[in-house]
């Protein structure tokens, strides 16, 4: 069995939470679900993210008992839900709150379905839905997406694979995308601006990793974007 | 709360304290790494070069960046175009990424895409 097809085997089994409106599927699996026939290429966790809305927490809740026959809550952890069958992977509910500030976060508490609330994830708005074997999934946009894993800081081999997934999202970036990104990231505080374009050093820098997108031939790109954000941005480093 | 969320929540709140940290230090010592990287990700290609080179490179004018004072030992890293670096026999290309190939070498020529794509 394929990661490709643990990945979708997944997907079917969420399905009730993952078609309820206003759910998207956020992390590191969207550009592999957005590869062509969701060929799910890049080596990354092997989990899924469900972005779930704070005021949709509790009609989700009401969705939950329909995931049991494939899942069960991880004792360790309640946002975290294991499968029961090795041919899936774990689905890991995080909170959205569009009113967040980027580098906040908090525990959204609850007995069933506790959900850490990144505020990055503010940045993420629903975009295309898109059908995954016969399950409607949505995903964000892709500007906002980028954003969220730029302005995220990334330490260690998990980082440099997310940096390598925004990567993997500037590629198949059109300029519309880049406008939305550009004025996204304009009315980021200047902290937070600075934390976009060091990443974006960082990515520039990154060696190649087997699984995932080359940043060697794509440089000249992140050093495209660099400059166009620090464009009419005073004050800079 | 779990003590898995509690631990995350405190690990996240540690990782914005430590990048506000690091953002009020951005124009100080600490500072540098960004800067390099920047001028670094500018460059298409970077090569080693004897000093001697680096230093007739910049007396014709090319651009020594700053930050490399800014280390400890100092580097020359001077920008120049590629058709200027092939005339240096002795140049030797290092990857584009922050290794030790990149990092010990005292004296750098970067050469900037346009002239390497």
């Amino acid at each position: 069995m394929t990661f490709r097809d643990r990945l979708l085997a997944t997907i079917r089994a969420a399905r009730p939470v993952l078609e309820h409106p206003g759910v998207l599927v956020v992390g590191s699996e969207v550009p592999n679900l957005l590869e062509p026939g969701a060929a799910a290429t890049l080596v990354v966790s092997q989990d899924l993210d469900i972005g779930v809305p704070v005021d949709g927490h509790a009609a989700v809740k009401r969705r939950l008992p329909e995931l049991r026959l494939h899942f069960r809550p991880s004792p360790d952890e309640p946002s975290v839900w294991t499968p029961r069958s090795s041919g899936m992977l774990e689905v890991n509910f995080v909170g959205m709150d569009p009113t967040l500030d980027p580098a906040d976060a908090y525990v959204l508490e609850d007995d069933q379905l506790p959900l850490l609330v990144f505020g990055a994830l503010s940045l993420v708005a629903p975009g295309a839905e898109i059908d995954i074997s016969g399950t409607r999934i949505r995903v964000p946009r892709p500007a906002g997406l980028l954003l969220e894993k730029l302005v995220t800081d990334r330490t260690g081999e998990k980082g440099d694979r997310d940096l390598l997934v925004a990567l993997g999202l500037l590629m198949t970036a059109n300029p519309a995308d880049l406008d939305e990104l550009d004025g996204a990231y304009r009315r980021l505080r200047p902290e937070l601006r600075h934390t976009v374009r060091s990443n974006l050093t960082l990515l520039s820098l990154i060696e190649a990793r087997p699984g995932m997108p080359d940043p060697r031939p794509r440089r000249d790109a992140v050093a495209a974007l660099l400059r166009r954000l620090e464009t009419g941005d005073e004050g800079l480093p | 709360m779990s003590p898995t969320l509690e631990r995350r929540i405190s690990e996240q709140r540690a990782r914005v304290l430590v990048r506000s940290l690091d953002y009020r230090q951005r124009r100080h010592a600490s500072g540098v790494w960004f800067r390099l990287r920047r001028v670094l990700a500018d460059a298409g290609a970077a090569f080693v070069i004897p000093e001697d080179e680096a230093r007739t490179l910049i007396a014709e004018g090319h651009r020594a960046e700053p930050v490399g004072q800014e280390l400890e030992p100092p580097k020359l890293i001077v920008m120049a175009s590629s058709a200027r670096i092939a005339q240096i026999a002795s140049a030797q290309p290092v990857p584009m990424r922050l290794g030790g190939e990149l990092l010990s070498a005292a004296c750098l020529a970067l050469t900037p895409f346009e002239e390497t794509a």
